[in-house]
């Protein structure tokens, strides 16, 4: 294996791009469209209008160029986000994510809270067995891998896509991946929660999961608001979201921590 | 026939015997050396299709110094273009001469293609994971990546666990199995993402290398039963593992993210030695 060349050459470029026919299509294209169809460089997250219209040309799906602008953070604006996520006052963070929003916070914290939830719930489990029980001896469910895979991953991808169409169709305007982003933020306050739930007092538990689904409510709920601008009609929909976030908090304490 | 090619002269009278040897050697070093050697088929009644489930089995000797008019052509391209190099890597059993083509590896014996595959593990292992202070510079480390034995480590792990399980034995190899290879797939889409420069099967080679120290605690635990013992030995493989693949990852990609880029690393390997402190 020759690998030394390929190390050598300047590729990021390339990495996954197609070829230049393509390119000079959406050259010529760029001037009627604005220059929608960018997802083959990295030149930086394109216009709000224009990331759906963009589809039109499947073949940007299947190369990674064409998602490394939703990528295009640094550790300390992960960080930040993080932190400010951690306070549900003040409904600013779709102005903190301004022109980059990322998927990396949503990938990375559902991730995280996946193994949280499938190894602390074993443990707080077999912690609450043993005070009601003496006698009960460890052992590791690995069905708890699954539940938690299939809840978290399932929650933080379909909800903002409902939200989405169902902002869509009532003529608001919205954004998918703002929102994929920020109700994976929102998540991130249920991982030092886990660790917190260990503690095998039954109602210390339900006081902090209590607090922490408020937490994560709040936030999704004033972010979204301050996003679309206060109506009628779309008091419904903030309700929904944070009886959904709270639907969520008491599913993960019920499960995994009994 | 000499005049019918006017611009070569025939060095030797030929006969057919030695053409058909010419020929079947001459097509042999195309199959061995690929596109860059090119056989202009001057003389068409000569030129066997070439088939070459006919000739693998030939030992090739190196072309014979008879030449015909019609074959002189050919033998005048195959110096012209120079043999190919020897590919990277292999040990003594293929010598690689720069006089012909180097020997088929297909038809070497089992045992010398399982010797060579079983030595290049164990040296990718020594530049991967042990501590070496002649450690060259770990993002050219592993040129020679191959994927047994990451699918070694990544199966051994999987049957560790499984065997130490007591309870849903299959599922626990299932998640083992999935975990890792998923995850490695995962953790190099995620340093492609964030920018960084790899290569696709080179990382997931490393990673794979790398689980290297979480096996011998697997192994370990399955064999002590003492959860404090437990807990050391998988911390101990686990600073082990990533110290492995740290220089790797960080590397990488650009400095201000070389964070972002190693967190789901030790996430993966946080899981994996939860995994086996946790089942028994």
């Amino acid at each position: 294996m020759d690998e030394s060349s390929y190390w050598n050459l300047p590729s990021s470029h390339l990495l996954g791009s197609v070829p230049a026919v393509v390119n000079e299509e959406s050259e010529a294209s760029y001037g009627r469209r604005g220059g929608g169809v960018r997802g083959y460089q990295t030149l930086g997250p394109p216009t709000e209008g224009f990331e759906q219209q963009s589809q039109n040309n499947w073949k940007g799906v299947f190369s990674i160029s064409s998602y490394t602008q939703y990528f295009d953070v640094d550790t300390d604006v992960v960080v930040n986000r993080l932190i400010s996520s951690f306070y549900p006052a003040g409904g600013d963070f779709f102005n903190k994510i301004g022109a980059n929003p990322d998927l990396y916070g949503l990938i990375w914290i559902t991730t995280t809270l996946v193994f949280m939830l499938a190894a602390f719930g074993n443990c707080a489990t077999y912690l609450i067995q043993k005070r009601t029980d003496r006698t009960t001896t460890w052992s590791f469910d690995v069905g708890y891998v699954n539940a938690a895979a299939c809840g978290i991953y399932g929650y933080s991808l379909v909800v903002p896509v409902a939200f989405y169409f169902l902002l869509r169709y009532l003529g608001s305007n919205a954004s998918l991946i703002r929102f994929w982003c920020m109700w994976g933020y929102s998540l991130s306050i249920f991982i030092p929660t886990a660790f917190l739930l260990l503690i095998p007092v039954e109602i210390l538990r339900w006081i902090i999961i209590l607090v922490a689904g408020t937490a994560s409510s709040c936030f999704v709920t004033l972010n979204l608001t301050s996003y679309i601008g206060g109506s009628n009609d779309l008091r419904m929909m903030m309700i929904a979201a944070f009886l959904l976030q709270m639907a969520l908090a008491i599913f993960i304490k019920v499960w995994f921590f009994p | 026939m000499s005049n019918s090619h006017s611009d070569t002269i025939p060095l030797h009278p030929s006969n057919s015997q030695s053409d058909i040897d010419e020929i079947r050697s001459l097509i042999d070093d195309s199959v061995h050396s690929g596109p860059a050697v090119v056989l202009p088929a001057r003389h068409p009644a000569s030129t066997p299709p070439p088939s070459s489930s006919h000739f693998i089995s030939s030992n090739i000797p190196p072309p014979p110094p008879v030449s015909s008019s019609s074959s002189l052509q050919k033998l005048q391209s195959v110096p012209a273009a120079p043999p190919p190099p020897p590919p990277v890597g292999n040990s003594s059993s293929i010598v690689a001469n720069g006089f012909g083509p180097p020997p088929n590896t297909l038809t070497e014996p089992v045992l010398d293609t399982v010797k060579r595959d079983l030595w290049r593990i164990v040296s990718n292992l020594k530049l991967v994971v042990f501590p070496n202070p002649f450690r060259e510079d770990p993002g050219k480390a592993l040129r020679d990546w191959d994927l047994w034995g990451p699918f070694f480590f990544i199966v051994f792990l999987g049957v560790a666990l499984s065997w130490s399980a007591s309870v849903k034995k299959s599922q626990v190899f299932a998640v083992a199995f999935a975990l890792l290879a998923a995850g490695a797939v995962i953790l190099t889409l995620n340093v492609l993402l964030l920018g960084g420069h790899i290569i696709f099967f080179q990382s997931l080679s490393l990673l794979g290398y790398c689980l290297f120290p979480l096996d011998v605690g697997a192994l370990i635990c399955m064999l002590k039963d003492n959860v404090v013992a437990k807990v050391i030995i998988v911390c101990l493989a686990l600073a082990w593992s990533s110290w492995a693949a740290y220089p790797f990852m960080s590397s990488a990609v650009n400095p201000n993210r070389k964070a972002l880029a190693l967190y789901p690393v030790l996430l993966m390997y946080l899981s994996v030695g939860f995994l086996i402190i946790a089942i028994d």
